[in-house]
């Protein structure tokens, strides 16, 4: 079945089936690798996205679920922010980094990766709600994120920094 | 031909694909994708209900809150409505998975599934709600209770399925307590549950209601606790005995999670901390 839907301010349309989860059309359709599988049942976050503006798992959704939908993923953070809004890729470009990416590099917030771009995207979704969140609000909108190398102590600091850098630019 | 997918534009359409072979519904997903994966369920059709607006409505009826079968967790918990009048709900379903599962899971599925854990059947078991069953015949209605058949059955027949479920507005006075114990915070599948509604007016217990999770093949209502305990003063001796009594009312497994002895222990300290607590007020 024929698919269209936006991701990263892109329109595609795509061939896909019921047996495709949105993650799998992501990575190897559109070859938007930055989100990560990580146990693929919903239990880890690493495949985090944003469908229609709300976290969500990529490894839960079926890609004809979001026919029509709005995909934001990883790669569609910087450009997003900035002046380039309708680049062809749906991917990043050039050093720009988003202002909460920026954070996770300046609080060393990432170890071996892997976990870092759902942690981005869950930590997006809250700021976009929640510009000011306190401890509480960062850990209860993190809690389906695991990260095994970091204990999150660094990451939870990237939050609140990513928060004040957001605010700051506003 | 693999498996097909519709996305289904209404109920007539829906109920017109429901009867086909292998025919299942699909919503969240946050269940049923991960059985397709592991090859637990392999359905040949799926109907995608997700969409469907009138599946997606939270009103009120009268003295009723009728939320249908497709609206998200995420949903219940941002609805002014069920803040207010349903605060048991939204204790429970702020514990619920996390915030990626709570935006794709449904209050539809989470008792569609009928799992003895499933987390949202507890205030929906205390709030004597009905569950609306829709089916080519017409609609019936059945208590709760009585939808939880066993581990993963319910009472939907071939060809019917949930449309949404009705509560009863209750009393303001209930206060929401909920307990889940399990491995994690976040994420987990309960070891053992216990939620309540209670009134109290100093140490005497003007209504109690109790329901546990995973220490019985369906969540239920420990009604013979209840039955104890209603109108009764909180005292030492009375929480021994519903302690007892809750022990007695649970018939928990041991599985990967828990042993049933810790089970029905930890269901009855449950129940006792709760009465207890109405003495440290």
């Amino acid at each position: 079945m024929r698919i269209q839907f936006i991701v990263n301010g892109r329109q595609v349309e795509r061939e896909t089936n019921a047996e495709t989860r949105l993650l799998d059309l992501l990575r190897e359709d559109l070859h938007l690798t930055g989100t990560k599988e990580g146990c693929g049942e919903g239990e880890c976050g690493a495949c985090t996205v944003l469908l229609d503006g709300r976290a969500v798992n990529s490894c839960l959704v079926l890609a004809p679920q979001v026919d029509g939908k709005e995909v934001l993923t990883i790669e569609g953070l910087a450009p997003l922010s900035k002046s380039h809004p309708h680049h062809s890729t749906g991917r990043a470009k050039g050093d720009e980094l988003h202002p909460i990416q920026r954070a996770f590099v300046e609080k060393g917030a990432v170890q071996c990766g892997f976990c870092t771009p759902g942690f981005i995207m869950s930590t997006y979704a809250l700021l976009e709600e929640n510009p000011s969140p306190n401890d509480e609000e960062i850990l209860s909108a993190l809690e389906g994120n695991l990260c095994r190398c970091t204990g999150y102590t660094k990451i939870i600091e990237a939050v609140r920094y990513a928060a004040k850098l957001m605010r700051e630019e506003r | 031909m693999g498996r097909q997918y519709l996305k289904v534009n209404s109920i007539g359409e829906l109920l017109e694909n429901l009867g086909k072979p292998g025919a299942m519904i699909l919503c969240g997903g946050t269940d049923l994708v991960v059985k397709m994966r592991s090859g637990l369920l392999s359905p040949e059709l799926l109907l995608d209900i997700s969409d469907l607006p009138e599946l997606r409505e939270i009103k009120k009826n009268g003295s009723k809150i009728e939320i249908g079968t497709a609206v998200t967790q995420s949903e219940l918990l941002a609805s002014e409505i069920v803040r207010e009048r349903l605060p048991l709900l939204i204790t429970v379903l702020s514990q619920l998975g996390c915030v990626q599962i709570r935006n794709r899971g449904t209050l539809g599925g989470n008792l569609v599934n009928a799992s003895p854990a499933a987390d949202s059947a507890i205030p929906l078991l205390l709030y004597d709600a009905e569950v609306i069953l829709t089916g080519s015949q017409g609609e019936r209605r059945l208590a709760v209770k009585d939808f939880f058949r066993g581990p993963g059955k319910n009472a939907l027949s071939n060809g019917e399925f949930l449309r949404a479920v009705s509560i009863p507005l209750p009393n303001p006075k209930l206060y929401p307590f909920f307990h889940k114990i399990g491995r994690r915070k976040a994420l987990t599948i309960a070891i053992a549950s216990l939620g309540a509604l209670l009134h109290v007016e100093g140490d005497l217990i003007q209504e109690v209601r109790l329901a546990a999770g995973s220490v019985a093949p369906t969540p239920i209502r420990l009604r013979r606790v209840e039955e104890r305990a209603n109108g009764k003063r909180v005292t030492a001796s009375l929480i021994e005995e519903a302690r007892k009594l809750a022990q007695q009312s649970v018939s928990p497994i041991a599985d990967i999670r828990a042993s049933a002895d810790y089970r029905r222990t930890v269901i009855a300290d449950l129940v006792a901390h709760l009465f207890e607590g109405v003495l440290h007020v």
